[in-house]
């Protein structure tokens, strides 16, 4: 199992490289949904190493809320580029 | 038997994570890199969740509650991103704006959408 979350850490840097080296900000929007689900589920992972449920509540509750704001913020960047485009 | 399963759950979701996250490095449009990425992350991590539960069957009510919101929410984060990436660009092509000048902040400045 460590072997998967060593494996798991190294897919998560590639968003992260993703989320650094890039300019545009819905691209960074789609790093950092990434890093939110493999983050959650990498709690999940290790949750279920230590045999510790709360570990794993945590991971639910931060795949929902993670993605949650996530849609929020790409609601608010939508707004603002209409604002700065036309005025809506 | 079970491990063996649990383990290639996990192996194909670890899979599926690495083939949709690396065109995310590359200089595809904000489409595609959303369409490929949100398919194998629900799938992958889906997976990953199943090879847990073949693991540990003690801890199903967690895990299927993390399936079903990883079901949900995945699939409605990458609806959502498709459409806020993408709505600025019918935006610009209904007409020219040209009264509405892009103001201090530019339209560079918060991106554009993938539409250089």
């Amino acid at each position: 199992m460590n072997i998967v979350l060593i494996a798991m850490i190294l897919a998560l840097l590639i968003p992260i490289y993703e989320a650094w080296q890039d300019d545009d900000v819905w691209q960074k929007m789609l790093a950092f949904a990434s890093i939110a689900t493999k983050t959650s589920i990498m709690i999940l992972i290790v949750s279920i190493l230590r045999d510790d449920w709360m570990i794993g509540v945590v991971g639910v509750i931060i795949l929902s809320v993670g993605n949650a704001a996530l849609m929020l913020l790409a609601h608010v960047i939508k707004r603002l580029n209409d604002v700065s485009r036309g005025g809506l | 038997m079970i491990d063996i399963l649990s383990y290639g759950c996990m192996g194909i979701g670890l899979l599926f994570w690495f083939w949709g996250t690396f065109p995310l490095v590359g200089k595809r449009s904000v489409l595609f890199k959303l369409h490929s990425l949100s398919v194998s992350d629900t799938l992958g991590s889906m997976s990953i969740v199943v090879g847990l539960l073949l693991k540990i069957p003690s801890e199903w009510p967690l895990l299927v509650l993390a399936l079903i919101s990883l079901a949900i929410w995945n699939t409605v984060l990458g609806y959502v991103l498709a459409y806020c990436s993408s709505s600025g660009n019918e935006i610009s092509e209904v007409g020219d704006r040209s009264e509405y000048s892009a103001g201090e902040y530019g339209v560079s400045e918060y991106g554009t959408g993938g539409y250089e």
